[in-house]
C-alpha cells in the first residue's frame, strides 16, 4: 500500500493536485503501454543481455591480456574460438565480452554527464526565457554546431585515454540536444495549469523548477538519453579505432584497431564482422528503447 | 531579412572565437609545455628555454591568448607542425580540398536520395513501404563507419576489384583522366558516409512531412481540387523541407566527424586523415589547427544553409 503511493507521487507525468490523480497509476499505464510495443521489449531485452554478459564477463571468458595462443594465431572462427583469434592469438569472443563493460560504462557515464548539464541548462532557460533563454540557447548551438570528433580527439589526445577520461570527454560534448529538449518540454509545461497552481499558493521557485517542471519534463530526456547512450558507444569504438582508446582495457573499437593498424583486417573478416555486429546490437537495442519509452508515453504515436 | 542574417553572422564568428579559445586552452592547460612534448627530456635546459622564448611561451598565459588570436587573425598563421617543421596552414591547405570535396559530394547525394525517401515514407505513413524505410534508416544510424567502410573494401575493392582501395587519386594523370581517376577514388568513401547519415535526412523529413500534411493549408489545396502531386512536393514539401535545412546544418558536425573515420579506412588524403596521423605522431600544432579549419568549415557552411532557409521561409523574408 505504502509502495504505491510512493510511486503515484514520483512518477513523471502524475498530477501534483490531490483531485486530479488518475485512476490507474501512470507508471502501470506506461507498463502496459510499453509491454506492447515490440520495439520497445526487444531494445529492453537487448540491453539486459548485454549487461549480463557485461556483469558475468569473468565467469564467461578469461580476461584478454598480452599474448594469448601464439600457435593458434589468426584462425578463423572454430569449436575452441568461437569468434576466431586475432594477430597475436587472443580469443576475439573474450575481446567482445570485455569490450561490453567498456561500451556500456561509457554510454552510462556520458548520458549521466549530458543529463548534468544538459537539463539545468534547458531548464533555467526554458522557464525564466528572456535573456538567460538567449545566452542557454546560443552556447547550446555553439555546441551543437562545433564538429565533436575533432574536439573529443585532440581532448584525448592530451588528457590521456584512460576508459574514463573517453567517459567524461563524449560527456562533455554530448548535451547540447539534451538542453534543447528540456527547454522545449519546459517551454511547454510553465505555461500548464498546476504550475500556476503551485506559484499561487506560494511554492519556492526552485521546488517548482526541479520537482514539478522537471518530473514532468523527464520522459522525454529518459528518450533522449537512450539515444545519447547509443551515440556515444559510437564516439568510443570511433576513438579507439583512431587510435585513442584506453590501452588497458579491451573495447570494440580497439579490435578494429588493431587488425586496421596492423593491415589483416582485409583478410581477417571476423577480427572486424563480431565487434561491429556487438556495436550494431548495443546502439540498436538502446534506440528501439526509445523508440518503445516514446511510444508508450506519447498517446499519439501508440499504434491502436 | 538583413537583421536575421546579422545575427547569424554574429553567432557564427562567437562560434569560431569559442573554437579558438577551446583549443588554445586545451592545449595550454594541460601539464607541462608544449616544449616537453616536442623535444627529448635529454635536451639541455637552456635550449628548451630559448625555445619558449621563441614560440613566445615565456609570457603569462593572457599575452600568448592574444599574440595567437594575431597571428591567426591577421596572418593567418596557425604555427608549424611538431613533425614535419612546416607551417600548419600549408600542410591543412593541401589537404583541405580533399575534405571538401569527399563531405559536398556525399551531403548531396544523401539530400537527393533521402528527401524524397522521406517524403514519400511519410505521404505513405505506416504502409509496408514506410516500415521498411524505417527500419533501414534505424539500422543505418547503428552502424559503426569504420566497418562498413571495411565492408566495401573487401567486396567492391578485393573481391571485385571494380574501385581503388585507398587514396585519392593515382600519381601522373592529367585531364579527364585525372577526374575520372579520382572519382572512381570517390566512390566507396562517399557510399559508406552516405549510407551512415541518410538515416537521419530520412527520418527528420519524414517526421516533418507528417506533421505539414496535417495542416490546414494542405486541405485547402487539396480542397482547391490541385492534383496530389502538386499538393505534396510543392506545398508540402516546401514547407517540411525548413526544419530539415536547419538539420542539415547542424548535422554537419556530425558529418565530418564521419569523414574522419571514413578517410582513415580509405587512406583517404584528406583533413581526417591527417588528424590520424596527428594523433598517432602526438603533432598537437596540427591537431588544432584542423580543428579550427573544420570549425571554420562548418560555421561557414551554416550560415550557408541560413540563408538557403530564409530564402525558403516567407515569413522572415517579408519581415
Amino acid at each position: 500500500m505504502e509502495n504505491t503511493t510512493l510511486v503515484k507521487e514520483n512518477v513523471p507525468g502524475s498530477l501534483p493536485l490531490s483531485i486530479q490523480q488518475p485512476r490507474t497509476s501512470p507508471l502501470r499505464e506506461f507498463i502496459k503501454h510499453f509491454r506492447r510495443n515490440r520495439l520497445g521489449v526487444i531494445g529492453l531485452f537487448g540491453i539486459l543481455a548485454l549487461l549480463l554478459l557485461a556483469v558475468f564477463a569473468p565467469a564467461i571468458s578469461d580476461r584478454p591480456t598480452g599474448y594469448g595462443d601464439v600457435t593458434n594465431m589468426l584462425q578463423p572462427p572454430n569449436a575452441q574460438y568461437w569468434f576466431g583469434t586475432d594477430s597475436v592469438g587472443l580469443s576475439i569472443f573474450d575481446q567482445v565480452i570485455w569490450g561490453t563493460r567498456v561500451s556500456l560504462y561509457v554510454g552510462l557515464t556520458s548520458a549521466v554527464i549530458s543529463i548534468l548539464i544538459g537539463v539545468p541548462i534547458g531548464l533555467l532557460s526554458g522557464y525564466y526565457g528572456g535573456r538567460v533563454s538567449h545566452i542557454g540557447m546560443a552556447i547550446t548551438d555553439i555546441f551543437l554546431t562545433l564538429p565533436v570528433l575533432p574536439l573529443m580527439i585532440i581532448m584525448a589526445a592530451v588528457l590521456g585515454t584512460g576508459i574514463s577520461n573517453i567517459a567524461i570527454i563524449i560527456g562533455l560534448f554530448s548535451w547540447p540536444q539534451i538542453a534543447r529538449v528540456t527547454r522545449a518540454e519546459t517551454l511547454a509545461i510553465r505555461e500548464k495549469q498546476y504550475i500556476e497552481a503551485a506559484r499561487a499558493i506560494g511554492t519556492k521557485e526552485s521546488k517548482i523548477i526541479f520537482r514539478h517542471v522537471l518530473l514532468n519534463a523527464f520522459p522525454p530526456i529518459l528518450v533522449n538519453m537512450t539515444i545519447i547512450m547509443g551515440t556515444s558507444v559510437l564516439s568510443e569504438a570511433g576513438l579507439s579505432f583512431l587510435g585513442l582508446g584506453d590501452p588497458m582495457s579491451w573495447s570494440w573499437g580497439t579490435i578494429l584497431q588493431n587488425a586496421h593498424s596492423t593491415g589483416v583486417i582485409i583478410h581477417a573478416w571476423w577480427l572486424a564482422l563480431f565487434p561491429s555486429i556487438a556495436i550494431v546490437v548495443l546502439v540498436l537495442s538502446f534506440n528501439f528503447l526509445g523508440i518503445g519509452i516514446n511510444e508508450a508515453l506519447n498517446p499519439r504515436l501508440r499504434k491502436r | 531579412m538583413t537583421h536575421f542574417l546579422i545575427a547569424r553572422l554574429l553567432r557564427g564568428v562567437i562560434t569560431v572565437l569559442v573554437a579558438v579559445t577551446a583549443t588554445f586552452l586545451i592545449l595550454r592547460v594541460m601539464p607541462g609545455d608544449p616544449t616537453t612534448m616536442m623535444l627529448d627530456n635529454r635536451v639541455p635546459e637552456e635550449i628548451r628555454q630559448q625555445l619558449l622564448k621563441d614560440f613566445g611561451l615565456d609570457k603569462d598565459l593572457f599575452t600568448q591568448y592574444l599574440i595567437f588570436l594575431k597571428q591567426l587573425f591577421l596572418g593567418f598563421d596557425l604555427g608549424t607542425s611538431f613533425v614535419q617543421r612546416v607551417p600548419v596552414m600549408d600542410v591543412i591547405l593541401s589537404r583541405l580540398p580533399w575534405t571538401l570535396v569527399l563531405m559536398s559530394v556525399s551531403m548531396l547525394i544523401t539530400a537527393l536520395i533521402g528527401i524524397p525517401l522521406g517524403v514519400i515514407a511519410a505521404y505513405r505513413k505506416g504502409s509496408f513501404l514506410d516500415q521498411a524505410i524505417n527500419a533501414l534508416s534505424i539500422l543505418g544510424i547503428a552502424l559503426f563507419i569504420p566497418w562498413l567502410g571495411i565492408i566495401l573494401l573487401y567486396f567492391l575493392g578485393l573481391k571485385i576489384p571494380w574501385f581503388p582501395i585507398g587514396g585519392a587519386v593515382t600519381v601522373g594523370l592529367e585531364g579527364w583522366d585525372y577526374i575520372w581517376d579520382a572519382t572512381k577514388h570517390l566512390v566507396l568513401p562517399v557510399v559508406s558516409l552516405t549510407i551512415v547519415h541518410l538515416a537521419s535526412y530520412v527520418l527528420y523529413m519524414r517526421a516533418s512531412t507528417i506533421d505539414v500534411l496535417n495542416e490546414e493549408y494542405i486541405r485547402t489545396a487539396r480542397a482547391k481540387g490541385l492534383k496530389e502531386r502538386v499538393v505534396l512536393w510543392r506545398h508540402a514539401v516546401r514547407n517540411s523541407l525548413l526544419s530539415t535545412v536547419t538539420m542539415m546544418g547542424l548535422q554537419l558536425g556530425a558529418i565530418v566527424g564521419g569523414a574522419i573515420l571514413t578517410e582513415t579506412v580509405f587512406a583517404y588524403p584528406g583533413l581526417g586523415r591527417l588528424i590520424y596521423e596527428a594523433v598517432k605522431e602526438h603533432d598537437y600544432p596540427i591537431l588544432q589547427g584542423t580543428f579550427l579549419i573544420l570549425a571554420v568549415t562548418v560555421v561557414v557552411v551554416n550560415i550557408l544553409t541560413d540563408i538557403v532557409y530564409s530564402y525558403l521561409d516567407p515569413k522572415i523574408t517579408n519581415s
